[in-house]
């Protein structure tokens, strides 16, 4: 009895926390009458499927096509490019975030620095700066150097933002792999760099990939950055969205279908990580 | 041997010295990290004067005006308090969730699995889903408490100086409940069963158990969830940009908001004096709570 009590209420625990994705999902597949009945509609609404085609431009595309452009896209609402710039955001920024953390993770699990505690220390504090404190420094260099509103100045905050993370998750991966393999190759005359390649990043590749994927999904959710050092070049995602709400209303329908566009791919990513989840969110210091 | 021979071109990193490895990673944060700060310094005592069209030098200027703005330490309040409660109850939601869903059961694998949903929902998004569900006029949220007559019929949430802070507050909570759960659940799975098997044993009530086994055993998860979560809640800003943009008023003004907020306004200077406020407020009790409670990377 007790352990069917767990279970229930277990259940509606997850029920309650999976409402909100539920509700918005709804939101996004309804018409206008239904997102704004109360009682709300939860089950018996008309589905509609008109704002992922506005948002992703398909009945955009017919329209204009109708007029004699051949253009896709171009209504208020199409957000295909802001689609496409959070992919290449989140994908860039990861591999250069990914390049540097193994390289330097390696070292920093295998061979001797000298004040190596400080050094972490320094990595987490870099962790603890609001990003506000870094966008309005940033803002200016950028403005200086041209990385303003580009794609390259974006790719690389977010790389910084996602380094310590991917520092210290890797360290972590690297560390749970015995240090023998490394000391019986050099042994047997093989160089640092071929153990590195060849030996040790073969072994963590399960590690490699839950880290580039926690640095993507940080990447792809990331807000304050975008918005203060972008202006019309580019808007990802999440900086979009808030475009939504206008003087004249509040586009809901293609709000949530932008939204759940955005949210399904990182579900799925995560749950293909979930074995290595704790430790990501917790810097690597609490293993599964 | 030829493998080997075409792996060892970089040759500078056949050393057994740590620089070459490290060298990217330095770079990077000197010129991402170090570079921005001292820039903020330099802000802070620097104002963009509008007559001249300059960014001159003020002096203490916007450090006297921080603490003497009555804004500025409303917002601090207003960061205290968020992160402080915020912390607390997803700390205590958390470690019930976790404590009820640590088991072998096939079932509370699914459980763990939806709750890890929550954690990769941009906060922006996460912002929006609860802007629709505590809109005024059809907002779920407050239609269930006004039906149950926990606010008037007239009231608001997020138009409420009171209430506003609690509404964008409930997102945090729904969105970062499931990451303490996450970790603890982790925490609680890793300790060894024998000593909870002979406290049983020994006739030991379930809340002495995890009052003097639990809680100490698990010292260390919970110390860094604190510190990562707290970390998090004190630079959070998504959140009240979308749901009330720091109103009413200025009763949800983060010291991050409000930092941005000046930045808009075109004083560079104010809003770098604040966001440096921030960052050095969260360096100082970050680093000290990794030093007083033992958190080892």
């Amino acid at each position: 009895m007790n352990k069917v009590f767990k279970q229930v209420l277990g259940w509606f625990i997850a029920a309650i926390f999976f409402f909100p994705i539920y509700f918005w999902i709804t939101v996004s597949i309804k018409k206008d009458k239904d997102i704004f009945a109360l009682p709300p509609k939860l089950f018996d609404f008309e589905v509609s499927f008109a704002a992922y085609e506005e948002v992703f431009g398909i009945s955009r595309f017919l329209y204009v096509e109708d007029m004699g452009a051949v253009r896709p896209g171009g209504g208020d609402f199409y957000m295909m490019p802001n689609l496409v710039d959070s992919i290449i955001i989140a994908l860039g920024s990861t591999g250069i975030a990914m390049l540097i953390s193994i390289l330097a993770a390696y070292s920093l699990s295998r061979l001797p620095i000298r004040g190596q505690q400080h050094f972490m220390g320094w990595i987490l504090s870099t962790r603890m700066m609001p990003p506000v404190a870094v966008a309005i420094p940033m803002f200016f260099i950028y403005k200086n150097i041209g990385l303003m509103d580009t794609h390259l100045g974006i790719i690389i905050i977010h790389a910084l933002m996602n380094l310590p993370l991917a520092v210290l998750l890797m360290k972590s991966f690297f560390d749970d792999i015995p240090k023998d393999i490394d000391e019986a190759a050099l042994l047997d005359g093989a160089t640092r760099f071929f153990v590195f390649w060849r030996l040790v990043v073969p072994l963590a590749i399960g590690g490699i990939a839950a880290t580039a994927v926690l640095c993507f999904i940080f990447s792809w959710t990331e807000f304050i950055f975008v918005l203060m050092l972008t202006q019309t070049g580019l808007k990802t995602i999440p900086v979009v969205s808030t475009s939504f709400v206008t003087s004249t209303g509040t586009a809901w329908d293609n709000m949530a279908a932008l939204g759940t566009a955005a949210i399904i791919p990182a579900f799925i990513f995560i749950l293909l990580v979930q074995r290595h989840l704790v430790r990501g969110l917790t810097l690597g210091s609490v293993k599964q | 041997m030829a493998a080997q021979k075409s792996y060892s071109l970089p040759s500078f990193m056949n050393s057994d010295s740590s620089l070459p490895w490290l060298l990217p990673l330095i770079t990077m944060l000197i010129v991402f990290a170090i570079i921005p700060f001292f820039y903020n310094i330099y802000l802070s005592f620097h104002e963009f004067v509008p007559a001249k069209r300059a960014l001159l030098f003020v002096g203490w200027d916007n450090w006297i005006r921080l603490f003497t703005d009555g804004v500025f330490w409303g917002s601090l309040k207003v960061s205290l308090y968020y992160t402080f409660m915020c912390l607390l109850i997803q700390l205590v939601l958390g470690m019930g969730i976790a404590l009820l869903i640590d088991s072998d059961d096939p079932g509370f694998g699914i459980i763990r699995s939806i709750l890890t949903l929550t954690l990769v929902i941009p906060p922006a998004i996460a912002g929006m889903i609860f802007l629709i569900m505590e809109d005024a006029n059809y907002g779920l949220i407050p239609w269930l408490l006004k039906s149950v007559g926990l606010i008037g019929p007239e009231d608001t949430i997020l138009a409420d100086p009171t209430l506003a802070l609690w509404g964008v507050m409930i997102v945090d909570i729904w969105q970062w409940t499931p990451f303490m759960v996450l970790i603890l659940v982790a925490g609680l799975r890793s300790l060894p069963s024998e000593p909870f098997e002979s406290a049983v044993i020994d006739g030991a009530r379930p809340f002495q158990v995890f009052r003097r086994l639990t809680l100490p055993m698990l010292h260390k998860v919970i110390a860094v969830a604190i510190l990562i979560r707290g970390i998090d809640l004190w630079r959070m800003v998504d959140y009240v940009f979308v749901l009330t943009s720091g109103g009413p008023g200025t009763a949800t003004y983060t010291l991050s908001l409000y930092s941005w907020q000046r930045f808009t306004f075109v004083q560079w200077g104010y809003g770098a004096t604040i966001s440096l406020f921030s960052l050095i407020v969260i360096l100082i009790v970050g680093n000290a709570f990794i030093h007083f409670a033992k958190v080892k990377w």
